[in-house]
């Protein structure tokens, strides 16, 4: 997905880290008018991270979220989420994000652009990264917690707008392990 | 000329303890959900709980007036004109609360953008006969708000003039509604 924030690292191609499902959550916000905020999160998923240290932008990440793993919190609302007005998984078991571009703001920040694809449906999305490593053990995991909005309307899940906001915030929580 | 019977008909009287627990517990529920549960996934879990038993209310109060309009009522214990006057208007006030109650709701339901899908006790899907539309349901929800306020309030009433029977004036009024025995009225 990204790079570690030092140079000479010994790894110097794009190399294809575990994923930590341990310390990994795919979870979202959204609020909604005279209802508390939601919290939700996906409990299966598969993704693929590759870093490269010497050319940051050569890095990539993919996730292929399962659509039906979405946990609200309780099993009716759960599938309410589930049903043809919302994630319509049904018709739309997976969703993905795949990048396109990946690019170093800071020596603990990055931007990530690529495409989500959602309800049938693929639009850019922009996530910003922050990456944190153990100095300890710098060479071996990093962190990383990335956040983005997603404009659910522009999907298509034009459901419950306005009283339910079209942004949904989305936070990916990960850790890359080079344990190989 | 017969005279009245001392209590109302047994199924008056089931319907008016049953109905008292379901709107008690709808109210109770209606304020917890919407004031005190801060837990998305519990208030969707109750939200969708009051809903049906919402819907049975209605279909009870129906029920009920109807076995009230053919049955007739016990000997009243109130002698002042404005009592019985005072008594009557409570009564039906209580009736128009308990028709206007579930009916705003449903009309929250039918007509909010946040259209979820009810089911009536495991087999009957709710139906919504209006678009959604965000006005009607802001309508509906104040009016829903402020019936329950009322309800409660009469609720209140209601259950303040039956201890005052009971207790103060110890009429009897309460056995009416009360006793145990047989229906006096085989219409019912």
């Amino acid at each position: 997905m990204l790079w570690l924030p030092h140079s000479g690292h010994a790894a110097n191609r794009s190399q294809s880290w575990r994923i930590d499902e341990a310390q990994t959550s795919i979870a979202f916000k959204i609020d909604a008018v005279g209802f508390p905020t939601t919290h939700g999160h996906f409990g299966h998923y598969t993704g693929k991270i590759l870093i490269d240290f010497d050319r940051p932008a050569k890095s990539f990440t993919n996730f292929t979220v399962d659509a039906t793993s979405v946990d609200v919190g309780a099993a009716s609302f759960n599938d309410f989420v589930k049903s043809r007005a919302l994630l319509n998984v049904e018709r739309f078991p997976t969703m993905a994000f795949a990048s396109t571009q990946v690019e170093k703001l800071d020596a603990h920040t990055a931007r990530v652009i690529g495409n989500l694809t959602m309800l049938g449906v693929s639009r850019p999305l922009t996530l910003t990264v922050d990456v944190e490593t153990n100095a300890a053990n710098q060479e071996n995991a990093v962190s990383f917690t990335a956040k983005g909005t997603i404009v659910r309307s522009e999907f298509g899940m034009t459901f419950g707008i306005p009283l339910i906001d079209d942004a949904i915030e989305i936070t990916v929580k990960t850790r890359a392990l080079n344990d190989e | 000329m017969n005279e009245p019977a001392a209590i109302w008909p047994l199924p008056i009287r089931i319907a008016h303890w049953l109905s008292a627990a379901l709107v008690i517990s709808l109210l109770v529920l209606g304020a917890v959900m919407v004031f005190a549960v801060a837990d998305p996934a519990r208030r969707f879990e109750l939200t969708q709980i009051h809903k049906p038993l919402g819907i049975l209310a209605l279909i009870f109060t129906g029920a009920r007036a109807c076995c009230r309009l053919c049955s007739s009522a016990p000997k009243i214990a109130l002698t002042s004109r404005p009592a019985v006057l005072a008594a009557k208007a409570a009564h039906l006030a209580l009736y128009l609360l308990l028709f206007l109650m579930p009916l705003s709701g449903w009309l929250m339901v039918t007509s909010t953008p946040i259209r979820i899908p009810v089911t009536l006790f495991g087999f009957v899907d709710l139906p919504f006969p209006l678009a959604p539309d965000l006005a009607t349901y802001n309508a509906a929800r104040t009016t829903h708000l402020v019936l329950s306020i009322a309800l409660a309030l009469m609720v209140v009433v209601h259950t303040g003039a039956a201890m005052v029977h009971q207790f103060l004036w110890r009429d009897g009024t309460l056995t009416r509604m009360w006793g145990l025995g047989r229906s006096p009225d085989p219409r019912c």
